[in-house]
């Protein structure tokens, strides 16, 4: 299954993602048309870049179990079960507020729908789009690899690969007796020259 | 290996919807008291406002799940035998059970001068909501400034209802929250034309060709058509009690969700839990934890050891002026140090219950943004790795929170 990973150590903050986002979701589907429209579609991912804060592109994870799925007392919120993605039914939202309170991201926002109907809004991790084969819109405009579209267990690999090799060269380095690398960029592009080699 | 249910609300929906997930195979009954298919709970109030319909509140398909999965509605069950494994139906029939899940929940408390033919309800089940449905006319006094009550009196409201809110506290939802959250939410309330009268209880009622006049214990005199009690609920431990599995409050349970009988498991409101927040034993009787218990309950029915962390006491409510989110102990004691931050130009509100360096408790009021990280923080008992007074003051972000973990 593939998910939208983070890296948060990327993001420089340039709100990219959550334009490319409401476009998507609005009805015309054009950034010239979007502003427009009588229910203006509002961005799903959350960057929080003010003064004073650090950028973290912040979207829904589709956890499993879903604790915002659980809290849910109308079941409007459920899991497709080809995809595994977690999905709002907004017929049935009654708009109560509970699964705010349980996301551990902070990443449901309540807007208005269709018919003055406020409902639960959050990532569908463009559903639609994937249908049609193409992937999520924010990771489609990223340019600084914030976001990734990859499979799960593929990442994971990698990222444990990574880490064993900058655990072998710290302890290495240890060896020699020349103090750790003094930041995590140094790791790597030592790491880089490795993979050269 | 036969499993059965008692109770089909949320614990026993989310345990049996976990045991089909994992182990499809498995000959599974659903005994529940009420003749209806599974609805919530939480939806009553919304059904008396009109908001909703009745065939809206079914949360279940129960045509939906394999054909060894057996529901039997409107039975009641008379008692377990924990010697023979078997459970006896008030009808004479008798079920044998490898496990048991004991999620009878909870009952409305009922005060003394609870009275149907005085027209005065508690708001519990579906058919308590049935009941009361014809008597509401034009004036309704609600009893009990809790959860039940405020959102009965909303949802009344929304039907063009005049509702009156006797609170025997000093303010509103005084078991969860502090005063100076309780008056914001009172303010907010009498400005969308509900009355409030706090520090008062019913004195008598008299019935009068039908109309009901209420004294209260101040000497006020109201006229109503009927009455809502939302004074809390009691956990129903008769069954378990009768059985002979220890109780206190609720029915015990070890981390593993078990009771004191082999095979017999327990969850939802009539189950005590160790409360994160309070640090002891506690009946938290809400949706999300018990649908939670119920799902650890069905893991460890499945033999996957998974203890239960415990449970925190959260609510939210939602209502056209203001959303309220609250989580843990909030009242000022021993070792617990308060952080707050009123913005009236945006009538927002933030505070926080911090024991040592552990977030215990948290109101957020119109601010539900980031409100779910710091009740999962609580809800894990992680300690806090920023300031607290930037948290309030809504200075700080998800990166300065996630970077230490």
């Amino acid at each position: 299954m593939k998910v939208v990973v983070v890296r948060p150590e990327r993001c420089v903050g340039c709100l990219q993602c959550r334009f490319a986002c409401s476009v998507v979701h609005s009805e015309s589907k054009s950034p010239f048309t979007a502003p427009y429209e009588s229910i203006l579609s509002k961005p799903r991912i959350h960057v929080g870049v003010t003064t004073g804060k650090e950028p973290f592109p912040n979207k829904c994870r589709h956890c499993n179990p879903a604790p915002c799925e659980m809290a849910c007392i109308t079941k409007a919120i459920f899991r497709d079960e080809s995809t595994g993605i977690v999905l709002i039914n907004s017929d049935r939202c009654i708009n109560c507020g509970m699964c705010a309170m349980a996301c551990p991201f902070g990443v449901i926002r309540y807007h208005v729908y269709v018919d003055r109907r406020t409902s639960a809004h959050k990532c569908d991790q463009c559903f639609a789009r994937q249908k049609e084969g193409k992937i999520p819109a924010c990771v489609e405009v990223c340019k600084v690899g914030a976001l990734v579209f990859e499979d799960y267990n593929k990442m994971m690999d990698k990222a444990t690969d990574q880490l064993a090799s900058l655990v072998y060269l710290g302890i290495r380095e240890k060896e020699r007796e020349k103090g750790p690398y003094p930041t995590l960029i140094a790791y790597k592009n030592t790491l880089q020259e490795i993979k050269r080699r | 290996m036969k499993v059965v249910i008692i109770g089909s609300s949320a614990a026993g929906l989310a345990c049996i919807d976990t045991l089909i997930r994992f182990s499809p195979e498995l000959n599974a009954t659903i005994i529940s008291e009420e003749a209806y298919a599974p609805y919530c709970r939480c939806l009553l109030t919304y059904y008396l406002g009109g908001i909703l319909k009745e065939k809206q509140m079914v949360i279940r398909d129960i045509t939906s799940y394999p054909p060894n999965t057996a529901f039997l509605f409107g039975e009641r069950v008379d008692r377990i035998n924990t010697k023979n494994k078997s459970v006896m139906l008030a009808g004479g029939k008798e079920i044998p059970y490898d496990k048991l899940l004991i999620a009878t929940g909870s009952n409305a408390a009922k005060p003394k001068y609870y009275d149907e033919t005085k027209k005065t309800f508690t708001l519990r089940y579906m058919s308590d909501a049935k009941k009361i449905e014809p008597h509401i006319g034009s004036r309704v006094i609600v009893l009990g400034g809790g959860f039940v009550g405020i959102k009965a009196a909303f949802g009344l409201m929304q039907r063009n209802v005049g509702v009156t809110i006797v609170i025997s506290s000093g303010y509103p939802l005084s078991m969860i929250v502090d005063e100076k959250t309780g008056s914001f939410i009172g303010k907010d309330l009498r400005g969308m034309g509900i009355d409030i009268r706090t520090e008062e209880d019913v004195a008598e009622i008299k019935t009068n060709n039908g109309a009901l006049r209420v004294s209260l214990s101040s000497g006020f005199e109201l006229d109503s058509d009927a009455i809502i009690v939302g004074k809390g609920v009691k956990p129903r431990v008769e069954l378990a009690k009768q059985a002979g599995i220890n109780t206190d409050l609720g029915i015990t349970v070890n981390e593993f969700m078990e009771t004191s009988a082999e095979g017999i498991y327990a969850a939802g409101d009539c189950c005590e839990t160790m409360d994160i927040a309070r640090k002891r034993f506690w009946v938290n009787a809400i949706w999300p934890v018990a649908v939670e218990q119920g799902y650890y309950a069905a893991l460890n029915m499945l033999r996957m050891q998974a203890p239960y962390y415990g449970s925190v006491g959260m609510n939210s409510m939602k209502t056209r002026a203001f959303h309220l989110i609250t989580a843990g102990v909030l009242k000022g004691g021993e070792g617990i140090s308060l952080f707050e931050k009123y913005i009236p130009s945006k009538n927002q509100f933030r505070k926080l219950a911090m024991r040592d360096n552990v977030p215990v408790g948290m109101a957020f009021y119109n601010n539900p943004e980031e409100a779910g990280v710091i009740v999962n923080l609580i809800k894990k008992g992680t300690p806090l790795t920023v300031d607290p007074a930037k948290i309030v003051n809504n200075e700080v972000s998800m990166m300065d929170i996630l970077r230490p973990l």
